[in-house]
């Protein structure tokens, strides 16, 4: 993953939130490159921070956040460093956009859709007048596969799977540098998935837009993924090319990962991890999945750094 | 770039939305008046205990007739005979007079003809302030103030607590805010208590304010003087509800608002860059306006049942005062006038609620061919 430009970069990136019984590591050091055009697939089990990686890229901090530092570039830029009112106005949506997790609830429900995927164009000036912006919602609608006249309907009077693609048309709006998904699919049936991932592709080829899929869905995921990294207990445990992460993950978990996901051609028995992920109020030290790793040995309560094997990193001795 | 965003939808079939809203609110008031007949209906049947004081009223006939004969000498001069024929038409006559000759049932639908459309009859101890002793002038005569004092306090305590339960959600966990939580449990007095208090702060020891009433003695001839009379003597009133309230009030509905921006929808509208006004605006008090709508509207009629003290307190020539005076005076005709005049602010009251939903929340299906 760091051959190329590494237009997109999260360094060290930590968000600790504060709750009554301590703060909890939600995402502790998290570091990954990322070229133009590609698509980066994060996969991890629920709980393991992914969706809080989502928000502390966006810089969408809850009230009881603990610590937050790091750092994100963009094309060169740490937009971390901005402060909140120029963040907003010179990155939000503009430069990094959203795809929210469960369509059902993303949408206001009291605003035509229309409207909603307007609003970025005309908060931050994109569109000379309302006309303008209507017209460039209508064609970003028709490119999802969402029909013209929908702009005017209410997200009660859409399907589940046409309001994800009006969430995916809203973040497409400005044409943003990266899109963040954070689950797109989850609460969609297959079919319906299918036709998200396969308009995500279309959108990636034409656009060259770059996106962070967030999912526990890795099966799914593997259609868009150009680099692929495995989040654990709030910590990133490798991170890879994604033909090279599905044909032959490294770490532990991520083995364990793979053979959880049923195939259909080859004969395998699917396999679950046993145990459960460390809490993230006080993680142990050492690796973070040393108590449920079929590896383990007594280098393990030390914590693993990231270890390069060929061009790709795991955080496991194992490696070294 | 402004806060206000222009819209891109349209919003088109105007005449069949006003079609439908206008079928809607038809039978909205249909409904209602029935639930406001049937609701007088069972205070005339409760107030005239199913008909029994029937038997009261025809004994206190008998009693006044018998009385009247034995101290007439010219009926007891009569024959015994003629003396109890002459007894028991006297009776007859006084029971047709209050219509107890025909069976109460039908007689109470006639009543409940009088009470819908306000023929009231008359107070039995009380007069209206301009003398009338028609229930109705009473009623109406009291009615303006009550609206007056009520409706501002009402209007004044949302707003004012609207704009800080916003400010407070945005500065959750501030001084301000523990302050605020702290002072909530004050809302458990009424604004009666609190009015004493003010009386005596304000008016009594540092002579700024009325002690009550509505306005000066004699009142000002020139309308301005005359409202800024009514001004003045409206102060403590409203200011001992909106303090009674606002504290709770306050803490529910920043509560409420911390609830609803942790909406998905609110995180999508902070990601979008959206400035924080319109997220507040749009996506905040936007979504939730029905339920505002109603926790102003309830919020109005649960002062009102405290109108009854305030008023009495602050000497406030409303109707909370006139049934009180009512109460005490054992005047039924005023009482079961009060009644049916809080429930028509009542099913009014409900039947604007209805309206206000069906406009705010395109999610309310105004009729039965509303969109799918």
């Amino acid at each position: 993953m760091s051959a190329g430009n590494g237009f997109f970069s999260v360094e060290d990136l930590r968000l600790h939130f504060r709750t009554a019984r301590g703060p909890v590591q939600a995402v502790d050091g998290v570091s990954f490159t990322l070229d133009r055009g590609r698509a980066l697939v994060v996969v991890g089990e629920s709980g393991c921070g992914k969706s809080s990686l989502a928000r502390a890229i966006l810089r969408l901090l809850p009230r009881n956040v603990h610590a937050y530092s790091g750092s994100v570039r963009l094309n060169g830029m740490d937009v971390m460093r901005l402060p909140e009112e120029q963040f907003r106005r010179e990155i939000r949506w503009t430069r990094l956009a959203l795809v929210p997790q469960g369509a059902m609830n993303s949408l206001n429900p009291v605003i035509r859709v229309g409207d909603q995927a307007a609003e970025p164009l005309l908060i931050h000036g994109r569109a000379g007048s309302p006309a303008a912006a209507r017209q460039s919602v209508q064609e970003v609608f028709h490119e999802v596969g969402v029909p013209r006249d929908f702009l005017d309907r209410y997200p009660f009077e859409l399907s589940g799977g046409m309001r994800q693609r009006v969430a995916l048309a809203t973040a497409l709006v400005t044409k943003p540098d990266l899109i963040v998904l954070d689950e797109p699919t989850s609460a969609l049936d297959v079919l319906t998935q299918a036709g998200i991932m396969n308009l995500l592709k279309t959108i990636k080829r034409e656009t060259r837009t770059n996106f962070v899929l967030i999912t526990h869905d890795i099966a799914a995921a593997s259609e868009i993924a150009d680099d692929a990294a495995v989040m654990y207990a709030g910590q990133l445990v490798e991170t890879s090319r994604a033909e090279q992460f599905y044909r032959e993950p490294l770490h532990p978990y991520s083995r364990a990962l793979m053979a959880s996901v049923p195939t259909l051609r080859a004969e395998k028995t699917l396999e679950f991890i046993p145990g459960r992920p460390p809490s993230l109020i006080n993680p142990p030290p050492g690796c973070r999945f040393a108590d449920r790793c079929p590896y383990r040995f007594d280098k393990c309560s030390e914590e693993p750094p990231m270890l390069k094997v060929d061009n790709r990193l795991v955080k496991c001795w194992l490696y070294r | 770039m402004s806060d206000t965003l222009q819209m891109v939808s349209r919003r088109h079939r105007l005449p069949d939305t006003l079609v439908r809203v206008v079928s809607y609110s038809a039978t909205r008031l249909v409904a209602l008046f029935f639930t406001a007949v049937v609701g007088i209906f069972v205070t005339i049947l409760v107030a005239n205990m199913g008909g029994y004081v029937d038997e009261i009223k025809r004994a206190e006939i008998r009693e006044t007739v018998t009385l009247q004969v034995f101290t007439d000498p010219k009926i007891m001069r009569l024959p015994a005979e003629a003396r109890e024929r002459r007894m028991r038409e006297m009776i007859r006559i006084g029971e047709e007079r209050l219509g107890l000759d025909r069976p109460f049932l039908s007689r109470s639908l006639f009543y409940l003809r009088d009470a819908l459309v306000l023929r009231l009859g008359f107070a039995e101890r009380m007069n209206s302030d301009s003398g009338s002793r028609l229930v109705r002038n009473i009623i109406l005569e009291r009615l303006p103030p009550t609206l007056l004092l009520f409706v501002s306090a009402d209007l004044l305590l949302f707003f004012a607590s609207m704009f800080m339960a916003l400010s407070l959600a945005r500065q959750y966990g501030s001084v301000l805010d523990r302050i605020v939580i702290a002072l909530a449990p004050t809302s458990a007095a009424p604004a009666w208590f609190f009015g004493i208090f003010l009386i005596l702060i304000f008016a009594a020891v540092l002579r700024w304010l009325p002690f009550g009433g509505m306005v000066d003695v004699p009142p000002p001839d020139r309308s301005v003087a005359y409202a800024a009379s009514v001004l003045k003597h409206m102060v403590l009133p409203v200011g001992a509800i909106v303090f009674s309230t606002i504290f709770l009030a306050v803490y529910s509905w920043r509560t409420f608002f911390l609830i609803f921006s942790s909406e998905d929808y609110v995180e999508v509208a902070r990601a979008k860059g959206l400035p924080t006004r319109v997220i507040e605006r749009r996506y905040i008090l936007r979504p939730t306006l029905p339920t505002i709508i109603t926790g102003f509207a309830l919020g109005l009629i649960g002062i009102w049942t405290g109108a009854v003290v305030l008023e009495t307190v602050f000497n406030w020539p409303g109707l909370g005062q006139a049934l009180f005076r009512a109460v005490g005076l054992y005047d039924i005709p005023v009482i079961l006038g009060a009644t049916i005049i809080y429930a028509y602010l009542l099913a009014i009251t409900v039947f604007i609620l209805d309206i206000l939903y069906a406009l705010v929340d395109p999610r309310v299906k105004l009729s039965r061919e509303g969109r799918p």
